[in-house]
């Protein structure tokens, strides 16, 4: 890729070639299209376009039934920040990001620290963490759903079982609790992709590292500290970056057991995003300059999280 | 190797892509034949599909060369997927839904009289004909209706010693007491603004105070104090503890499904609960029919509910003929009165009704109240918004601290969309 821009700009700047090694030259540049061409045209069919299609979209004026009238200009834009929910929604999106990312990392840690063990049964317990990630996301939040139902949910049986609550209680109504439980089922979905990738990350430490540590005498938590955790760095940064985009962008959990209801209590803008264009006043225009913001905030989120944890010290590296 | 790989895979992915991208553009509608039409219908309960499959079946028969092409979508998936063929122009050739007139507004459809015959649509019952009309021409065609009643546990008044079911807001309020004093375990009243239904509950509820959606003049009047008293009456209720738990996140078919297992005291009903929920789970359940309680005590009203079969306008129309023809077909006396027997719901046609009036008891109550039915204003381009609002926050007005703000931000909603 490098090279063939050089080669074409090389070729710009000679002085007047004749016109037959001027197509030569033509023809060389484009040489490597056969092979990067077809790459290039699904990054600009499946990213490029729909993101064009997307900001497009935000500006369009559509009516309540779906047909396009006309252009609009930053009046979807304007609706969208006019919304009563609208902050009360971005402010839970980065709880519900924040706090399902960490959790879930944290829980990671252990979980991969657990994996890399050696015991007996290792593999079934192996085998075991990677069930929730086999299963459909919707499945397991629909599950989760009638778990806690509050007529005939399992949770309030058991709670109420072992003298926890002594009424049952209607959790996913109570829009603070829904968003825990919620919260829970996302980590839940996560635990697996996550454990695996510290897992992976684990197995690449040497084993002369911890070696050279017990010989200086370090104890198990400076150890872990020191050594594991630093080493851990590349792998804590993949599994955090993919978590947050997938968390954030995460439809099916909210959708599947509370609706983001009552009214839009526990959405959050991934969800706010679908119920502008298919529930409520159904604007597809507005609900496509959410999804422009979305795409800005994920974008921004990323891109500082990556700074935070100094990105390009890791790749030169 | 490996690259080449890459490349090949990649190349053919794209091909893949871009045809498939070409089909979905180039099919607007339903497909090039005119005789060939596509039919999207809603699921109302198991039997739903095979009615239709039957009545395609016979219709393909009596009309050589003419296909329908049937698509059952849930209720639930309903106004994503209608939202989605008008914004990817996909538009099938009938749609029964339960909404039209920002249809109508956006000029997407055929008005009744061009796909309808005059003898077909002059059969219509004409309380249901205002309801189908936009801007004084009518586009909508009733499928079925519904009317909805109060429906009490003949058992449960028993044994709390009430002996009629309540006539006020009142009576409903001290009854509940009642029930809930003598049995712990009964939810005493069922109220459901969940997502599902919320529309019709607070509906009901609003018109038996003199209030609802619009003023007597048609103009929107959802934040009106009537409405206003509604709210606040409701909320004394579930913070008396007289419902069962957050009606603001309860569906309608919990409750009717609570009801059905006799854990629910009262509640406002629907003519199709015995055939939808009760008879499945208990036929011998005692339940009692009776008006909708009003604030006073005065005459009460009721919800009526029609959905509608609408014919959209594709490919400049060339598809009427074939459309008409099973519009036609279908208003046939015997053909929409066993659609509506079999699915539980009142007739919508003068000659159905004969039939089926002789044939079900049941529904003689349903068909006096219909006289005194409210119908939702679907004739207004803001209603079909208005509602999936309506569902998605009158719940929210419960809990709030302040029940008008909600009303006014679905006043705004109603204003803003026409």
């Amino acid at each position: 890729m490098h090279n063939t821009i050089e080669a074409r700009g090389a070729g710009a700047k000679a002085p007047a070639p004749s016109s037959k090694s001027a197509l030569r030259r033509f023809g060389r540049a484009l040489a490597p299209l056969p092979w990067i061409g077809p790459a290039v045209i699904l990054i600009v069919a499946v990213v490029l376009w729909p993101v064009f299609e997307m900001v497009r979209t935000s500006i369009l004026r559509i009516s309540s039934s779906g047909a396009t009238i006309g252009t609009r200009g930053t009046g979807n834009y304007r609706d969208l920040f006019d919304e009563t929910d609208l902050v009360a929604v971005l402010l839970r999106t980065v709880v519900w990001v924040v706090g399902v990312v960490l959790v879930t990392v944290v829980i990671s840690l252990a979980l991969g620290q657990l994996l890399n063990a050696r015991f007996p049964g290792r593999r079934v317990v192996r085998w075991a963490v990677i069930v929730p990630w086999a299963a459909s996301v919707l499945m397991t939040a629909l599950t989760w759903k009638w778990m806690l139902n509050y007529y005939y949910g399992v949770v309030n049986k058991v709670l109420q079982g072992v003298g926890l609550i002594d009424h049952p209680v209607n959790w996913l109504s109570n829009p603070t609790q829904a968003l825990i439980w919620m919260m829970w089922v996302a980590v839940f979905v996560s635990l697996p992709f996550t454990s695996f990738v510290i897992l992976a990350g684990l197995q690449t430490i040497p084993e002369d590292v911890y070696e050279a540590a017990r010989v200086d005498g370090a104890g198990r938590a400076r150890t872990y500290f020191q050594i594991t955790l630093p080493l851990l760095r590349p792998s804590l940064l993949v599994a955090a970056i993919i978590n947050v985009i997938n968390v954030f962008n995460s439809f099916p959990i909210i959708y599947a057991m509370t609706g983001g209801g009552p009214g839009s209590k526990t959405d959050t803008s991934t969800t706010f995003m679908y119920k502008l264009a298919f529930t409520g006043s159904g604007d597809v225009g507005e609900s496509a300059a959410m999804a422009v913001v979305n795409f800005a905030l994920i974008l921004i989120l990323v891109l500082l999280y990556l700074r935070a944890v100094g990105w390009r010290g890791e790749t030169k590296s | 190797m490996k690259r080449h790989l890459i490349g090949v895979i990649a190349a053919g992915l794209t091909v893949t892509l871009g045809l498939a991208g070409c089909s979905k553009g180039s099919s607007s509608g339903g497909g090039g034949d005119s005789k060939t039409i596509r039919f999207v219908a809603a699921i109302y309960d198991d039997k739903t599909k095979s009615l239709w499959d039957s009545l395609i079946k016979t219709f393909e028969a009596q009309n050589k060369g003419y296909k329908v092409n049937l698509e059952m979508v849930d209720w639930t998936q309903m106004d994503a997927k209608v939202k989605t063929y008008v914004q990817t122009k996909q538009t099938p050739d009938i749609l029964n839904y339960n909404a039209f007139a920002d249809f109508a507004r956006d000029g997407l459809l055929f008005p009744t009289s061009d796909v309808l015959s005059s003898q077909s649509s002059g059969d219509i019952l004409p309380s249901f004909v205002d309801g189908d009309k936009y801007k004084g021409t009518q586009y909508g065609m009733p499928l079925l209706s519904s009317v909805r009643l109060f429906f009490y546990n003949k058992d449960v008044f028993k044994k709390a010693g009430i002996d009629a079911p309540p006539k006020t807001w009142d009576d409903v309020k001290a009854d509940a007491q009642k029930i809930k004093d003598k049995d712990k375990g009964i939810f005493p009243l069922g109220l459901p603004l969940g997502a599902e239904e919320s529309q019709a509950e607070f509906f009901m509820w609003a018109m038996n105070n003199g209030g609802g959606y619009v003023d007597p003049s048609g103009n929107w009047a959802i934040d009106s104090q009537a409405n206003v008293d509604t709210v606040n009456y409701l909320k004394d209720l579930t913070k008396s503890g007289l419902t069962q738990p957050n009606p603001e996140t309860t569906d309608r078919k919990d409750v009717f499904n609570e009801f059905a297992q006799g854990k629910v005291g009262m509640l406002n009903g629907a003519v199709f609960m015995p055939a939808g929920f009760i008879n499945k789970v208990n036929a011998k359940l005692p339940y009692g029919i009776a008006p909708l309680p009003t604030k006073t005590g005065a005459a009460p009203s009721t919800l009526g509910v029609q959905d509608f079969l609408v014919a959209f306008k594709n490919d400049g129309g060339k598809k009427k003929d074939a459309v008409s023809k099973f519009l036609n077909f279908f208003y046939q006396t015997n053909n929409v009165a066993n659609f509506q027997k079999e699915e539980g719901f009142l007739p919508v046609t003068k000659s159905a009704g004969a039939v089926i009036s002789s044939a079900v008891p049941y529904d003689k109550p349903f068909v006096d109240a219909l006289p005194s039915a409210k119908f939702y204003p679907t004739g207004n381009a803001a209603w079909g918004p208005l509602a999936n609002t309506v569902k998605e926050k009158i719940g929210t007005a419960i809990t709030a601290k302040d029940p008008k703000s909600v009303l006014s931000e679905l006043q705004q909603t109603a204003q803003k969309n026409g």
